[in-house]
């Protein structure tokens, strides 16, 4: 086949050299040979058993069975449908060689082979065709393997999988055919559709066409529902699945089904206290599917504004308010995830839909006698839980509650009646049956007593949810006043000035501990900063409220320049003695206009004052708002789901976990886009006011030309009178006029002598500021250098010495060597001379000698007996030769005569000798 | 939200036929003269009443479009109503209906009803297809037959109403086997026996699950 061509030069490039490799491969090679050409079927069975668990344990199996195997098992699966057990067997194999091998050398291979080996498989669109054709098989493993194959391959290759499935007629029929199979597959078939159906908005509808909205409902019926186990969370990840995002679903559940089965599913039925963790994540999914259904998208199309809309009406309609306050408020077993996400929904539901709002605030918790509103029992979670999450929820409630509703605000303010001096002091716990105002009052200065005045900020931020936009509240508000305390003895002071006075309390209580005084601290002063400047917009009693206690501008301006505070506490400060001007109707000479307007130019100096609003528009808060204004995504996998909640319940690391800015990231939420554009609108205006003030100055004296004429029956007197006063009037004004201008001059000049640093402002500080840390990084490196130059020098004299340690050795073993070099030719020499000297020297060489001669006598004595026997021998042949020569007559004597004479030798010997040649 | 019977529609036929104008028309009652391309599939209920029992109406609109046949496809099997809809003011979509017709007979099941639709009648003096011509194919492939306006909801309730009565009446003829969804049909709660105890036994369902 061709891809099996294009595949080898991958497995050659990664597996080039390695011998082992090649060794599994023609093992795997035999196996499918095996398989492919035996004759007796019981042999081909048995090479499959083998390659499939070769293939499950070994790594480079799996890759050369990617290689080679993958057309062999096919042909399996397609001509041999008859025999269930190679089918089985084809279908585990290729199970095992799209799952991942969890081994230690993985880690150094970088191509995965199970995901080389969905890779190739899932490129054929037959393939998945065959795959899909086999889920109708009656055996059950067959149906089994065959979607873990394709949940194995789809996990590898989610868009191609998708897309073949989508173009095999009746593809997703059979999958959802699955749902209504036996237990193992339904649940091996709900994971497959959860990942078919992600971000496939066909798919999903088609899902929907077959039935699946019946079908997930039926499952998680008989599962349980919520007390459910892990089929039930699975079921609602692909409800969420196809739910998301999908107007045409969400229609269609609403339409046919109804929102019923899912507002029962959050139901708490029985025990109400316990909550497993499988439960609470059922919860968790539930209320995301609610999320999912009410919650408008970031780009708010109309058609799905509509929709979403109608979502709300209907799920309210369900009854589900009363669920969720039961999961969110009442229930106190229920973890914080659960009630953080309940609140979270109440928030989505009642946005900008008014009925759902009403209906909100006629709800009423409780058991008879002891009912309360249910906007009572949140405020309550605001005011005392100890989890973050828990009070930005319950905060967005009352933000959306608030918002375009100036009845629910006002029937929310006219409650606003501090409590009898007798319970001003009473604890939390006795405030069920005080007003919604009263209990409200009672946060915002109970903390006072104990010093810590996280309470007050909370209670601060739902009162500025009641004042926005709603003038009548502000006025109601304005004409709170408490009753004296301990602290401030006295007359009762207006409620306002007692926010004031946190404010600054907050401040000195935070430069007395140090930094790190609590984590509320962070947001404290910025809560409260956020009430006053939505209490003053576009309202002039309150700014004059404001400006009745004189220091109350002096420490406004004192925070302006404090550098404690945080950029946002800065610029926030700015913002609201900007409000002082912009809003200011007053004709009180220093609390008017001009009074304000010429307070901020001396005391802080208007460029300086201007460079509040731009760091904090630059602040992260402010600049990112568009992210951190969605919600964060929605988990889909269980992995995930199970660590978000982890994450939400830990609220100490959250609020630990500070950003670079220092920000507490509760401001992230509480300074929502809203509370943003404001800011941003304010800038212009107070701008705009502060150009005009200067530009237009309002005389104090009218000039009437009329006036200046004398009048008829005036006298001399009277006329100079009346104009030296017109004058005097004048000059003042004059005299108004030139100091102002004397303090603009001046703050000109700063800003001119300043110039070089400060004209373009913050910007260049900040490129100063990273220019300054490169430098500090520039000598930390330098000094780094130098250190390590150091060393090196150290290093080097070091070796120096060694060196010259070692030549020194050397020199000595030179020495050490000629020395012996002398000595050995000396005795060269001497071995010379020696030899040349002779054996003289020898002693025993006398004794060799006498050796020798003894041997060479022996051998001579042994040559005279051979010679003596010889001779013997001669005699006796003489004898017979002499006596056979009597016999012939010859004369014996007179032949040998001769003889003796010639040789000269002795004796017997010759006498032979001669007879012998005789004879010849 | 009971009902005796839920059948599952598709609307087919060539892009710009008006398919989801015909849907808006049936759902919602209005018409929108400029209507975005439909991608995929887009989907509409309603309730309607037939022989006193309460029948719900699942309406799968599909996209006209050549491109998204494929996906289109996967709705025909699960159907018991189809709409085939052509534009009598352009030639070109009735000649195309044998194609859609062939692929409805490929891919549906048999005892599919299709209804055949002339849409935008309320554009008479731009006609392009007489009202026999389309009587004759209807008759010649067994369809049912109709023209309306999705404009003025000429015909609209009656071409939704009269395909969902002969699927009622396969059903009374035995045609279907009621309990295999495979076929678009679904029965609902006790809608069979009559309305009235068909809400009671609605209710003691719900009773009963509330419990």
């Amino acid at each position: 086949m061709d891809f099996v061509s294009g595949y080898k030069g991958v497995v050659g490039r990664v597996f080039g050299n390695d011998n082992a490799t090649s060794n599994e491969d023609s093992y795997v090679e035999r196996l499918l040979d095996r398989i492919n050409n035996g004759t007796k079927a019981e042999d081909r069975r048995m090479a499959l058993v083998e390659l499939q668990s070769v293939v499950a344990e070994n790594h480079s199996a799996q890759l050369a069975f990617g290689a080679m195997g993958l057309p062999v098992l096919l042909s399996v699966l397609k001509d041999e449908r008859d025999d269930v057990e190679m089918v089985r067997g084809a279908l585990e194999t290729l199970v095992s060689s799209l799952t991942p091998l969890n081994h230690a050398k993985m880690a150094k291979i970088e191509v995965e082979p199970s995901k080389m080996n969905a890779d190739l498989l899932s490129r054929e669109v037959d393939n998945i065709s065959l795959l899909l054709s086999l889920l109708a098989e009656d055996d059950f493993y067959v149906r089994y393997y065959t979607l873990q194959v394709l949940t194995a391959l789809l996990t590898n290759s989610l868009s191609r999988l998708q897309e073949s499935i989508l173009a095999i007629p009746r593809g997703i029929t059979r999958l959802m055919d699955m749902l209504m199979d036996r237990e193992v597959i339904r649940n091996e078939a709900l994971l497959l559709l959860t990942y078919l159906t992600r971000e496939a908005e066909e798919i999903q509808k088609i899902v929907v066409f077959e039935g699946a909205f019946e079908k997930i409902f039926t499952i998680m019926k008989e599962e349980g529902g919520s007390d459910g186990g892990v089929v039930v969370q699975d079921c609602l990840q692909l409800l969420n699945n196809i739910l998301r995002n999908n107007t045409s679903n969400q229609t269609l559940l609403r339409e046919t089904l109804g929102f019923d089965p899912v507002v029962s599913l959050l139901k708490l039925r029985g025990v109400s206290y316990s909550f497993t963790q499988q439960k609470t994540i059922n919860l968790v999914s539930t209320l995301e599917t609610v999320n999912l259904l009410i919650a408008s998208g970031p780009q708010a199309e109309s058609g799905k504004d509509t929709n979403c809309m109608t979502n709300k009406t209907v799920l309210v309609q369900r009854k589900v308010l009363d669920h969720l306050l039961m999961l969110g408020v009442e229930s106190q077993w229920a973890p914080v995830t659960v009630r953080c996400a309940a609140l979270h929904c109440i928030g989505d539901l009642i946005a900008r839909h008014p009925k759902n709002v009403d209906e909100l605030a006629s709800k009423v918790l409780g058991e008879e006698p002891q009912v309360e509103l249910a906007l009572n029992s949140i405020l309550r979670i605001i005011l005392r839980t100890s989890s973050l999450q828990e009070f930005v929820n319950a905060d967005y409630v009352f933000k959306n509650f608030c918002e375009n509703n100036p009845d629910g605000q006002r029937l929310l303010a006219s409650t606003l009646t501090p409590q009898p001096q007798s319970m001003a002091h009473a604890p939390l716990e006795d405030d069920v049956n005080m007003s919604f105002g009263s209990m409200l009052l009672h946060g915002l200065t109970m903390s006072e007593s104990d010093g810590d005045l996280e309470i007050c900020a909370r209670a601060a931020s739902v009162l500025s949810h009641m004042l926005k936009d709603n003038a009548q509240c502000k006025e109601k508000a304005i004409k709170v006043e408490l009753g004296a305390t301990m602290q401030s003895m006295g007359t009762p002071e207006p409620l306002m000035h007692r926010m004031v006075k946190y404010l600054a309390v907050s401040f000195s209580m935070e430069s007395k501990d140090g930094k790190s005084s609590g984590k509320a601290d962070l947001y404290i002063q910025e809560m409260i900063l956020k009430l006053l400047i939505i209490w003053l917009v576009d309202c002039p009693t309150a700014v004059e409220c404001f400006l009745d206690a004189r220091p109350h501008l002096t420490y406004l301006l004192e925070l302006l320049s404090n550098q404690s505070a945080t950029v946002c506490t800065r610029g926030l400060a700015a913002v609201l003695l900007g409000e002082c001007v912009l809003y200011n109707k007053c004709i009180e000479s220093g609390k008017d206009v001009y009074g304000i307007v010429d307070a901020i130019s001396q005391k802080s100096g208007l460029t300086s004052y201007f460079l509040k609003f731009d760091e904090m528009q630059r602040n992260f808060l402010f600049s990112s708002k568009k992210l951190s204004g969605q919600h964060k995504p929605l988990t889909r996998s269980n992995g995930a789901s199970m660590a978000d909640i982890e994450d939400e319940e830990d609220d100490v690391s959250m609020s630990e976990n500070r950003n670079d800015n220092e920000e507490h990231p509760i401001l992230v939420s509480l300074f929502d886009s809203g509370f943003v554009a404001l800011v941003g609108s304010l800038e212009a205006n107070i701008r705009e006011r502060f150009v005009d003030v200067y530009s237009n100055p309002k005389a104090k004296v009218a000039v009437v030309p009329a006036e200046l004429e004398r009048r008829s029956g005036e006298t001399d007197g009277d006329y100079i009178k009346r104009l030296k006063s017109f004058v005097e009037k004048q000059c003042s004004e004059i005299q108004d006029l030139l100091s102002r201008n004397a303090s603009l001059a001046e703050d000109m000049a700063k800003t001119g002598t300043r110039s070089e640093q400060k004209t373009s402002g913050p910007s260049e500080r900040v490129q100063v500021e990273t220019y300054r840390r490169e430098v500090r990084a520039a000598s930390q490196r330098l000094e780094m250098l130098k250190n390590e130059n150091a060393k090196l020098e150290n290093d080097v004299s070091m070796y120096q010495n060694l060196a010259s340690k070692m030549e020194s050795e050397l020199k000595s073993l030179s020495d050490a060597y000629c020395s012996l070099e002398q000595a050995n030719s000396q005795l060269d020499k001497e071995a010379k001379s020696l030899r040349s000297g002779g054996v003289t020297s020898y002693p025993d060489i006398e004794a060799i000698k006498e050796e020798v001669r003894e041997e060479a006598q022996k051998e001579s004595e042994a040559e005279l007996n051979d010679l003596l026997v010889c001779l013997g021998q001669e005699q006796s042949k003489v004898e017979r030769l002499t006596a056979r020569l009597l016999e012939l007559g010859e004369d014996v004597d007179k032949l040998l005569e001769g003889v003796g004479d010639d040789t000269g030798l002795p004796g017997d010997d010759d006498d032979d000798d001669d007879e012998d040649e005789e004879e010849d | 939200m009971s009902y005796a019977y839920l059948f599952k529609y598709i609307i087919i036929g060539d892009t710009g036929v008006g398919k989801s104008c015909l849907l808006l028309q049936f759902t919602d009652k209005r018409f929108q003269p400029v209507h975005d391309l439909t991608i995929g599939v887009e989907f509409g209920a309603r309730m309607i009443t037939i022989d006193n029992k309460p029948i719900k109406l699942q309406i799968w609109d599909t996209a006209g479009q050549e491109s998204f046949r494929s996906i289109t496809r996967s709705y025909y099997r699960g159907a018991a109503g189809a709409l085939l809809v052509y534009d009598i003011t352009r030639r070109e979509t009735f000649n195309h209906l044998a194609s859609w017709l062939e692929d409805a007979r490929q891919h549906a099941n048999a005892n599919m009803t299709i209804m055949l639709i002339g849409n935008k009648c309320d554009l008479a003096h731009r006609r392009a297809v007489s009202t026999e011509e389309g009587e004759q194919f209807a008759k010649e492939h067994g369809l049912i037959f109709m023209e309306c306006s999705a404009k003025t909801a000429q015909n609209v309730e009656e071409a939704f109403i009269k395909t969902a009565a002969t699927i009622y009446k396969k059903i009374q003829d035995g045609v279907f086997d009621v309990s295999n969804e495979s076929y678009g049909i679904k029965v609902g709660y006790g809608g069979i026996q009559g309305n009235a105890t068909g809400r009671d036994a609605s209710t003691s369902q719900s009773g009963a699950c509330c419990g």
